[in-house]
């Protein structure tokens, strides 16, 4: 238990560090016009990078998975080749467009045979063999191999892009954001849940729901709020808020409050394979998580604009995604990583962890939805965003200059 | 029928919750939590929470991968406890707060309950 003396609650002021962000009402047309999410396929979304898994689910040459990526119907297959290195190719076989693995995971001897018609490819995405072969018209098997996707590799995390010839790279579009978070415990949480559900909202508005603290007390009063509401923070305030060009980063501000009793279990019996205690770090923190190192830290939100944001704390987070799938309709993956459990006491701190993290982000969804058919109906024209929902603010601002940009290049071409 | 062989010794006071709250992954027991009445997941989570503590002494001397099959019961109840928490402790119903349908989350990942987990160190 946390007997610091409650700590002063942050200030109004974080937007005002932000002049060119402004502090106006906005205009909502961006969360639900089919014209504008066209435009945001080109100029954002096929433009961007995706995580797709981490390098842990390889581990071994011929380790392989698939990966659907729904905005984009593509899908990916990753696979450690002998020499050791990732590949990620389209999972499309050359003969028809069959794919030409089509399981999620697994362990290949060497060969990817498209239960099609039985062609095969080698962990390289060589084509290796050709059934009957002799019936083709002097196919050039060198020329007919898998296709790669661009892929790079963050912390671990494996990341493609949709796109050919990518509009950036990796290292470009994760920029400051990604120098700076460098170095937390990323790979260390080496186990993880992955669910899913399709959400009938805008891709924005899945961002916006952890991106603000504000509602907290309000939406969340029985799983996240009794610890806010212990910090004596009871109109949901964040420490900090900073931005880095179209990402950014919320630092969350709290004490322990008291645990409910399963928690407890889960804490003190369970020997915690899901949180570290600030006081007994195994690394040290980058500069970008918890930046102004405040004691009162207790999680960081971190957004890699516009498709994924970690939820993370000492010991171990969560990532949101969002697959966007039309102007009103998205898809929300969740994965929570955690440390691997050596007992099976600690196999239940990690289950309870999943539990908890799992039921807060459902307690978002219906909201979400309601806000969506306020915007489809002309219901609600403006937001009204409070100095914490800055991160709010700053998506919208970043989608409007990126699109303003882009009309401008249209006219420039 | 519950035997006394069904969960180590020790426990047999929690035999009636065999086999109706042990299932074999996350999915499954978020099934059971949603198609089971507050009653009956309040009894169960009053029972359970009642012996958490002996139950994870008892499984912290095991090392995933070598439970006995008694043993993996065990686990599976404590996991149980975990899944119904919320529906106990936040909700006062087996849903989320305000109402958003869970049928219509898919679990994409899970974690075995039982199989051996890679610890750091450990060589590849
Ligand atoms: S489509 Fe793959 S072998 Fe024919
Ligand atoms: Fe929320």
């Amino acid at each position: 238990m946390n007997k610091m003396a409650r700590p002063p609650v942050p200030g109004i002021g974080i937007t005002a560090r932000y002049p060119e962000i402004g502090t106006g009402p906005v205009d909502t047309a961006i969360y639900h016009e089919p014209a504008i999410y066209e435009k945001e396929m080109k100029a954002i979304l096929r433009r961007s990078w995706y995580m797709i898994g981490r390098i842990e689910q390889v581990a071994r040459a011929g380790d392989f998975f698939t990966y659907f990526m729904p905005t984009f119907q593509q899908e990916v297959l990753v696979c450690r080749d002998r020499n050791g290195e990732i590949n990620a190719f389209h999972n499309v076989c050359s003969h028809r467009g069959n794919v030409v693995e089509h399981r999620r995971e697994g362990h290949s001897n060497g060969l990817f045979m498209c239960r099609f018609h039985g062609w095969s490819f080698d962990l390289e995405g060589n084509l290796a063999r050709i059934r009957d072969e002799e019936g083709f018209f002097g196919l050039d098997k060198t020329c007919l191999g898998l296709k790669p996707i661009p892929m790079g590799i963050w912390e671990g995390f494996i990341w493609v892009c949709p796109e050919d010839e990518p509009y950036q790279s990796l290292e470009d579009f994760l920029g400051d954001q990604g120098r700076d978070t460098a170095g937390y415990a990323w790979g260390a949480c080496t186990k993880s849940y992955q669910t899913e559900a399709e959400v009938a909202c805008n891709w924005k508005l899945i961002n916006d729901s952890p991106a603000e603290v504000y509602h907290i007390p309000v939406l969340h009063p029985h799983s996240a709020a009794p610890t806010m509401m212990a910090s004596g923070n009871v109109m949901g305030r964040l420490l900090d808020v900073r931005i880095a060009g179209n990402h950014r980063t919320n630092s969350h501000y709290s004490v322990m409050g008291e645990p409910k009793p399963v928690q407890k279990l889960a804490y003190f019996h369970a020997a915690a394979a899901q949180n570290v205690a600030r006081d007994d770090l195994d690394y040290e923190m980058p500069v970008g998580i918890n930046a102004t190192r405040s004691p009162h830290w207790t999680v960081d939100l971190i957004m890699f604009f516009p498709s994924i944001a970690f939820t993370l704390s000492a010991g171990m987070y969560t990532a949101h995604q969002v697959w966007p799938m039309g102007p009103n309709r998205s898809i929300y993956q969740q994965r929570i990583f955690v440390r691997p459990a050596r007992t099976a006491a600690e196999r239940f701190g990690q289950e309870n962890t999943m539990v908890e993290f799992r039921d807060i982000v459902m307690e978002d969804f219906s909201t979400l939805e309601r806000i969506q058919r306020a915007l489809d109906t002309g219901q609600i024209r403006q937001f009204h965003y409070h100095d914490h929902e800055l991160a709010l603010r700053h998506q919208h601002h970043v989608v409007t200059r990126i699109l303003a940009e882009y009309d401008r290049e249209l006219e420039g071409a | 029928m519950a035997s006394s062989a069904n969960l180590p010794a020790g426990f047999a006071d929690l035999e009636g919750f065999v086999p109706e709250w042990v299932h074999p992954d996350a999915e499954h027991r978020l099934v059971k939590r949603l198609s089971s009445e507050m009653d009956d997941i309040r009894a169960f989570y009053v029972a359970m929470l009642e012996r958490g503590e002996a139950a994870l002494a008892w499984l912290r001397d095991y090392e995933l991968g070598v439970l006995p099959p008694e043993g993996e019961r065990l686990l599976r109840l404590m996991l149980m406890l975990a899944e119904v928490a919320p529906a106990v402790e936040w909700y006062g119903d087996p849903r989320v707060y305000d109402g958003f349908p869970v049928e219509r989350l898919r679990y994409l990942r899970q974690i075995s309950d039982t199989a051996p987990q890679l610890q750091p160190g450990d060589a590849r």
